[in-house]
């Protein structure tokens, strides 16, 4: 996996959404509370489906999530 | 008990899988070895030690991932762990086929006259040590991929 080259902003949407903690988006993206630690720590990029669930979550654009550097 | 909080219940089956291999190998190689040194390994002992190996793996599966399921929650797996399984099965896949054609080679190679060593006995014995080392790197492979992740 090693530096991704796909960044996101997942912790700061997560505070700005009322404080939500990694378990209440885990489980509402379908996932597990260590993909979004992993997602956090930006040492995994998800699947297309996933960054769309997470964007939908937040109800912000997907380049306001992930961004490609 | 820290070990159980520092590690998800796929973590420690993981861990539990290698720790099994570790067990089956201790047992196993050394009596194998001993069978092949006497010049046994053509008897029934040798058929007995891989009965009474699988047997133990059988026991200590039960036993030990009964434990795990049951004072560590189990969790659904996401598109993460899927991709570490495919990656970790691929290394495993890619050994266990090399191991494979070495073993073949060597029984193409062997000349004519030393044919009768490979019984289907020994064949299964070395099937059991290229199983057990591919599947301690599967568990290996993904103990890494987890926690390198974290």
């Amino acid at each position: 996996m090693g530096k991704q080259k796909i960044k996101n902003q997942i912790r700061r949407l997560r505070f700005e959404a009322s404080e939500m903690t990694q378990a209440e988006l885990a489980e509402k993206a379908g996932v597990t509370r260590q993909t979004i630690i992993a997602l956090e720590a930006q040492k995994y990029s998800p699947s297309l489906e996933l960054a769309f669930r997470i964007s939908k979550i937040f109800d912000v654009p997907l380049e306001e999530v992930f961004q490609y550097n | 008990m820290q070990f159980l909080n520092d590690y998800s219940n796929r973590e420690l089956n993981i861990w539990a899988e290698l720790v099994l291999d570790l067990i089956v190998s201790i047992y196993f190689f050394p009596k194998l070895f001993l069978l092949i040194i006497s010049g046994d390994i053509h008897s029934n002992e040798s058929i007995i030690l891989i009965t009474t190996t699988i047997f133990i793996s059988i026991a200590y599966s039960i036993v030990v991932f009964t434990i795990i399921n049951i004072f560590k929650e189990s969790e659904k797996k996401d598109e993460r762990d899927y991709i570490f399984e495919l990656k970790s099965y691929k290394i495993s896949n890619t050994i266990f086929q090399i191991s494979i054609l070495f073993l073949i080679c060597w029984l193409f190679f062997t000349p004519l006259g030393n044919h009768y060593e490979f019984t289907p006995t020994l064949i299964a014995a070395f099937l059991i040590i290229i199983t057990l080392f591919c599947s301690a790197v599967k568990s290996v492979s993904l103990l890494y991929f987890y926690r390198r992740s974290i």
